[in-house]
């Protein structure tokens, strides 16, 4: 054999797979895609069961197969889902819901007030340990009023309850299912919406087809699919091959170079979750105001969002996010250095100080980066940062204690108001009652004026009062400044340009039910 | 022969048990309350409790190991934290696809690093061998995450030729597998042909040619069989590897094989998945390098097992 025979059999060895399979390339996967919708999304669900849900991925693909009484649209309005109309007594003890009529499940069990019954009772069941009940904590009793009615009895009255009911995880699913898995995983969930279950590979994919029953506007696109693509830039890979037609959760570097590609959409949307700096208010130097507000005035919000996100963030203006119910735009504290530097020497801190900031590393996207740009903008002021990173648990641990033996002085966190309600973003964060480790106020902040301003809005049933409260709430809670207000985080998906009417939620939900293709 | 193989089935248990004492006893040692994790941040301390007593998280480690333990024997390892599937069904539903890419991987290297390997031992310093063997050592070298990104961009962006991510057709293990196998083919190929080299080397080679005895029949009926001895000892170690260390690949290709499963369960804190994923993965390791010696008898006539010859 000669050596170039020979040169030519090792890369007939080394290419044969390659050539091999080149000749039967999949052309004709392209043909028939259109009647499908392939979302590829960053995480798995862990779970379809309504009581078992607890992460966005769950609440994007369990929506188009689940449904819930009340739908939150994303501005925060409250419109009819499964029930068409509600209202209260009086004292907002009793609410009654009007259910729409004529609704099948997927397996063809009516909808009605005993199916709502068991759902939200199976909820509210300590053996079955929902995770979320915590949403329907206020409820006693769920009462059959009619075949189409049901009234919820609360212990106290509660205005969010509503928001709550809207919440993706109350969802709706068929009692026969619920008979035969009370307490287990439903697995593939039987519920009214517009697309219905076909399998879930488990870390593969979860493909759905259209429910031809649907009480609502069929959806346009016959089936759907929801792959898992954990690795950002393969979900981007996939994007571009035409493999997936939307993907969520984008990078912000790599959102930059998808709007350069005139085939692709990038939709830019915020999500509900704050990003702060905390103060131990009980300590000194943040005991005093005049300290926080000065903190708040010397660092740059806008250098944060517009370089560690590249503006995929935003530049929080109050203490929750303006998607949610009972938004008032109060802020933000202006940059200003040199405002800063005064207000330090006025509280008697005219060489600053010294002080251990607390954070955690990976569990927020740049966590510690903005950490740092923190230090080095509060440098400038004279108030010098040692910056402390612990494991996530830890963390927690250390920082849900109780009031009397916390010792830490700052810390960054972050709060998801995953209800779209004002109440869940400031009760448990702001009411002096709600003190770690019981509840969230890790600041241990109290003012008296914002804890009956934030019982009143939990009470009154009126959503415009409800409005007005927390607006009054969030002006003296953004003046207190129990924190050094940062930023609301952004989510990033990104579409061919062929695929119109996906919704992208606040809540971080990608849905599809409006969706049709255009050429 | 059988009572080594038997003795060495014995030995393999305190091995496992050994594994298992570590792995739980890491988990556990890891800083911060493993019922708040699993809980998430905005959980309720009702919750967080709960958390705590379902997953028996309130008993002494000593404890919780032996309840494991037995619970273990019988096949059942829990329910997953995050799924609130049964552990032995996420696993059994996963390691299918991580042996049939790992396998995949191990036939490509094989097909490829072993000719070559032996083209380049019997043509030495040839162009061939120069070649292949720096294409070898890049094989080697190459961080797997970043050939598999570019083979994404390369035949999935650009030709279109495969599927970028996912499961479903033979199409889509191409890359993967390709991905996944050339580490190998590389390391292979140069075993294969050191180990080549010093063969060819030895007197009963030379004998063979002083016979008369055509190349092709030296080399290959010849010299192969022991040539191949310390190249069999990789692919076991290599096929080991390969099950439990397509991480990468798996993450990249979105393969949802048993490694994709141990790494998300870990980010999860899913520590019933973690714990039987990584036993299940040390027992295989053993269990391949029994195999591995066993077939040692097979190719070297030289090595003898006790009770085996009767000489």
């Amino acid at each position: 054999m000669s050596t170039a025979k020979r040169i030519t059999m090792g890369v007939m060895a080394a290419g044969v797979l390659a050539i091999v399979v080149a000749g039967c390339a999949p052309e004709e996967e392209e043909a028939v895609a259109r009647d499908t919708l392939t979302i590829a999304i960053g995480a798995e669900p862990e779970s379809l069961d309504p009581v078992q849900m607890t992460s966005a991925p769950a609440a994007t693909v369990g929506e188009h197969a689940v449904e819930r009484l009340i739908y939150m649209e994303e501005d925060g309005e409250l419109t009819p889902m499964l029930a068409t109309s509600w209202d209260s007594n009086e004292e907002g003890t009793e609410w009654t819901f009007r259910l729409r009529e004529g609704v099948e499940f997927h397996d063809g069990e009516p909808f009605n007030a005993e199916a709502v019954k068991v759902n939200l009772d199976r909820f509210l069941d300590p053996d079955v340990g929902a995770v979320y009940a915590f949403l329907l904590g206020s409820v006693q009793e769920v009462e059959v009023v009619g075949e189409y009615e049901v009234r919820l009895h609360l212990e106290e009255p509660f205005a969010p309850i509503l928001s709550h009911l809207s919440h993706s995880f109350i969802g709706m699913i068929s009692p026969a299912q619920i008979e035969d898995s009370y307490l287990d995983d439903v697995g593939s969930p039987v519920g009214t919406g517009p697309y219905e279950m076909v399998s879930w590979d488990r870390g593969d994919r979860i493909e759905m087809t259209i429910n031809d029953n649907y009480w609502g506007d069929t959806p346009q696109i016959e089936n759907l699919r929801f792959t898992f693509i954990s690795e950002d830039s393969a979900r981007i890979v996939a994007l571009e091959t035409g493999e997936a037609d939307a993907i969520m959760a984008v990078p912000p570097t790599d959102a930059v170079r998808l709007e350069g590609n005139d085939d692709i959409d990038v939709t830019y949307q915020t999500s509900v979750r704050q990003i702060y700096v905390g103060f131990n208010v009980n300590h000194e130097p943040f005991d005093n105001k005049t300290v926080r507000q000065a903190l708040n005035y010397a660092v740059d919000k806008e250098i944060i969002v517009d370089t560690i996100f590249e503006g995929n963030a935003f530049v929080a203006d109050a203490p929750i996010v303006d998607a949610v119910f009972g938004h008032t735009s109060v802020g933000p504290y202006e940059y200003d250095p040199d405002r800063a530097r005064e207000m330090l020497a006025e509280a008697g801190y005219a060489d600053g100080f010294e002080v251990t900031l607390y954070h955690p590393t990976g569990r927020y996207p740049q966590d510690s980066t903005v950490a740092e740009i923190v230090q080095d903008q509060l440098a400038d002021v004279g108030v010098d940062l040692t910056l402390e990173t612990m494991e996530w648990s830890s963390y927690l641990d250390y920082l849900y204690l109780p009031e009397d033996e916390s010792d830490y002085r700052m810390y960054v966190l972050g709060w998801g108001t995953v209800t779209l309600d004002a109440d869940y973003g400031l009760f448990a964060l702001f009411h002096g009652e709600q003190g770690a480790p019981a509840g969230n106020n890790i600041s241990y902040y109290r003012n008296d004026e914002v804890d009956v301003l934030l019982e009143q809005a939990r009470i009154n049933t009126e959503p415009a009062a409800r409005e007005a409260l927390y607006g009054e709430a969030i002006e003296l809670i953004w003046d207190d400044a129990s924190w050094l207000f940062l930023y609301n985080e952004g989510q990033i998906n990104a579409s061919h340009r062929s695929v119109e009417g996906l919704i992208h939620h606040p809540l971080e939900n990608l849905s599809a039910w409006d969706a049709y293709f255009v050429d | 022969m059988y009572q080594y193989i038997a003795r060495r089935l014995f030995l393999t248990i305190p091995v496992v048990l050994g594994v298992s004492i570590i792995v739980f006893a890491i988990i556990r040692m890891l800083p911060g309350d493993p019922a708040r994790a699993m809980a998430g941040p905005q959980a309720s301390p009702q919750y967080i409790e709960s958390v705590r007593a379902r997953y028996g998280l309130d008993q002494p480690i000593a404890v919780q190991y032996v309840t494991f333990m037995r619970r273990a024997a019988q096949g059942d390892f829990g329910i997953s934290v995050f799924s609130r599937r049964p552990v032995i069904t996420e696993i059994s539903e996963r390691f299918p696809r991580t042996l049939l890419l790992a396998s995949i991987s191990l036939v490509i290297a094989t097909a490829v690093g072993v000719p070559a390997g032996i083209i380049s031992a019997t043509k030495r310093n040839s162009i061939f061998d120069n070649v292949s063997m720096v294409v070898a050592l890049i094989g080697v070298a190459a961080p797997v995450f970043w050939l598999a990104l570019m083979l994404q961009l390369l035949f999935a962006v650009h030709l279109s030729w495969f599927p970028s991510t996912g499961i479903g057709t033979p199409m889509h293990l191409v890359l993967p597998s390709v991905t996944l196998g050339a580490a190998s083919a590389g390391l292979f190929a140069r075993i294969t042909r050191s180990s080549m080299l010093e063969v060819l080397r030895e007197d009963y080679v030379t004998t063979a040619r002083a016979k008369g005895l055509t190349e092709n029949v030296v080399v290959y009926k010849h010299a192969l069989k022991s040539a191949m001895i310390p190249v069999v000892t990789v692919m076991g170690l290599q096929f080991g590897i390969l099950l439990g260390g397509a991480v990468l690949t798996e993450t990249v290709f979105a393969w949802p094989g048993i490694g994709r499963l141990l790494v998300d369960s870990i980010l999860r804190r899913d520590y019933p998945v973690v714990q039987a994923t990584v036993m299940m993965l040390a027992f295989l390791f053993v269990l391949i390098n029994l195999v591995v010696d066993i077939l040692y008898a097979f190719l070297d006539p030289r090595i003898q097992y006790q009770g085996g010859g009767g000489e």
